[in-house]
């Protein structure tokens, strides 16, 4: 077995188990807003080191340049929907994203409550 | 079978917790189940392309990470606004 070889095992298993760490914390953690960082860690850890995979397995090509989209197109789009989602769930709950009247949030004083 | 296809029933196994999350709880968090699992399936789909050795494949994969981006959205407001 190459050295290359026992690389894209390492990162390949380091993928696989950390995006099965993630998915069983989302039965594990009770609140919806602890839950939505390991969306991140699957987004950033996994993914990229799925990349890194690919890479070493591939090298320069067609397949390595689409890998490298999709890890980009992930990391973006998981940055957006993870704000969404917990603009969502605040709004859902408080009938407003920006702090309540009743929360004293040190820093954002100055934000005027609204929709 | 080879390490990639390993891999991938690895990351198929992920997909239970994910469906598990998404039949149980509160709306939004039954959303976060659908949201990871989009990014689970568009991992396993570069896997499996990897797997197969078909590098155009992965347009397969990327397509569905812009679905799943698309359709977490369209949940999300609606989950916010209407629902």
């Amino acid at each position: 077995m190459r050295s290359a070889d026992i690389a894209v095992a390492v990162f390949l298993g380091i993928s696989v188990v950390s995006t099965g760490i993630c998915c069983s914390a989302l039965l594990l953690f009770r609140d919806l807003f602890q839950r939505l960082h390991y969306l991140s860690v699957v987004t950033t850890v996994s993914t990229f080191t799925l990349l890194v995979a690919v890479v070493i397995k591939e090298g320069a090509g067609q397949a390595t340049m689409k890998a490298i989209l999709s890890f980009i197109v992930l990391l973006l789009i998981n940055a957006v929907l993870s704000h969404a989602t917990a603009r969502a769930a605040r709004v859902r709950e408080f009938g407003q994203w920006t702090p309540t009247p009743e929360e004293h949030i040190e820093g954002a004083e100055d934000v005027k409550p609204g929709k | 079978m080879n390490l990639w296809m390993i891999a991938s029933i690895g990351f198929l196994m992920c997909m239970i917790p994910c469906g598990i999350a998404a039949f149980r709880g509160s709306p939004m968090e039954r959303l976060l189940g659908l949201e990871m699992g989009g990014i689970v399936v568009t991992m396993f789909l570069l896997v499996m392309a990897e797997a197969l050795g078909r590098p155009n494949f992965y347009d397969i994969g990327l397509t569905m990470a812009l679905l799943a981006f698309g359709g977490g959205l369209v949940f999300t407001r609606f989950l916010e606004r209407w629902l």
